[in-house]
């Protein structure tokens, strides 16, 4: 009997516990935060250039140091990542340490590369923090380039061969001309 | 002296069936290229950049392969006819001998750009890049051509056979070829980039990329691909001086 009593004492105390932790975790936010100020949605032809821009705030009462931020590009259609390569010359950047209550823009110029839908999150990492924080996600929407032609194609990929046999009959005749 | 030799090679070479079947076989190549590439279904799928860039390592691939088929060939050729002797016995002195055959083959590179300007125009329209694409062809396309020529003739003066320039000329290109062609993700230790650095193939596509992909088309923006390729050529002649004196030394007739 005393055994049972010990144990539900036991259970409602680290129920109580966990419950105080997850309550103290959830009223505590995160010190460092994203906010992107360009729009949710980018839309484009492949080809274009866009600016991502957003802002990093420490809103913490202490200097965080080590912080990087760099992005995270996902191709929606394949539920792929995309290798940031030809997107973007500056796949991340290194911001060194943010003062209490600071903020610092962030601008990224991205090359759209590839027709598709994307979603792009930048992600904040620093020295202190175990967790990374990340921003909300921003839709690309890239239309493929349509100033491909392939009527144009045919004359060149048949003409170009045609009028350099041509040229060659030409050559061949002369010098049997010539003798 | 040198462009009495030049015009012989023109008459000879390029003035023939034999050479104008490259520029043939070359044309078809670029043509089966541009045609898959704008209206296969798959293919067309590609942005317009990407095809460009595609079709510009093509038109250089195929240029150099031309090229060093033919460099491989047009001084060894002189040993295996045995005109050489003969040739040296005029007054024609060796720098005017490789000066001469190096505009000729200069000249086929020429030419096969010239076949392939209407693919780079008609492939770029609407991209504003058809300008640009085809500067930079002809800029990193000589370059390319004029290093490997060096080389080759070098190689030539070395052997003095066609079978033995031809064999290891194809191997250097080939070597020098495959790994430009990896991704960059292949290319992330230091050994590899160093090796990327100094490959002139991989200088060749990268700066390609940079002009076509990626819209850095000033010579300021290139630079790091452009001077690795100016070292390239630079490295050959010396190669290739150091075989001429090496040449002019054992004489025209090598003794066994």
């Amino acid at each position: 009997m005393n055994m049972k009593k010990t144990f539900i004492t036991t259970c409602v105390r680290s129920i109580s516990l966990l419950v105080a932790f997850v309550a103290c975790a959830q009223s505590v936010p995160p010190s460092l935060s994203i906010q992107i100020i360009s729009q949710n949605t980018l839309n484009g032809v492949a080809g274009d250039f866009v600016t991502v821009q957003g802002q990093i705030t420490n809103a913490g009462a202490t200097t965080l140091s080590d912080v990087t931020t760099y992005l995270s590009l996902v191709d929606t259609g394949t539920k792929l990542p995309v290798d940031l390569e030809d997107w973007s010359a500056e796949k991340g950047l290194y911001i060194g340490s943010i003062d209490a209550k600071q903020t610092l823009p962030l601008s990224w110029k991205i090359h759209f590369v590839k027709a598709g839908t994307y979603s792009l999150i930048i992600v904040a990492e620093a020295a202190s923090n175990e967790v990374p924080q990340v921003s909300v996600i921003t839709h690309f929407n890239v239309a493929p380039k349509k100033n491909l032609n392939p009527g144009q194609v045919l004359p060149v990929a048949l003409g170009t061969p045609i009028v350099l046999l041509c040229i060659l009959f030409v050559l061949s005749y002369r010098r049997k001309v010539d003798g | 002296m040198f462009t009495h030799i030049w015009k012989k090679e023109i008459r000879g070479e390029l003035y023939t069936w034999k050479s104008l079947l490259w520029l043939l076989i070359s044309s078809l190549l670029f043509s089966v290229t541009c045609y898959l590439l704008l209206t296969n279904k798959e293919l067309s799928l590609l942005d317009q950049t990407e095809l460009l860039w595609l079709l510009g390592k093509v038109i250089i691939g195929v240029a150099l392969l031309i090229v060093i088929v033919d460099a491989s060939s047009i001084i060894t050729i002189e040993f295996e006819k045995e005109t050489a002797e003969s040739l040296f016995i005029s007054p024609v002195s060796l720098t005017d001998f490789i000066l001469g055959k190096l505009l000729a083959v200069l000249t086929l590179w020429l030419a096969i750009f010239v076949v392939s300007i209407p693919y780079i125009i008609v492939a770029s329209a609407g991209s504003n890049l058809a300008i640009p694409f085809l500067l930079y062809t002809m800029l990193l396309g000589t370059l390319g051509v004029l290093g490997f020529t060096l080389l080759v003739f070098a190689i030539s003066l070395f052997f003095r056979s066609s079978k033995n320039t031809l064999t290891t000329s194809l191997i250097i290109l080939l070597g020098l070829s495959i790994p430009a062609v990896f991704s960059t993700t292949l290319k992330n230790d230091v050994v590899s980039q160093i090796i990327s650095r100094a490959n002139p193939v991989d200088n060749i596509f990268s700066s390609l990329d940079n002009i076509l992909v990626d819209y850095q088309t000033s010579l300021i923006q290139n630079w790091q691909f452009i001077v690795p390729l100016v070292a390239f050529c630079l490295l050959a002649l010396i190669i290739l001086l150091f075989a001429m004196r090496r040449f002019q030394k054992h004489g025209v007739i090598q003794s066994e």
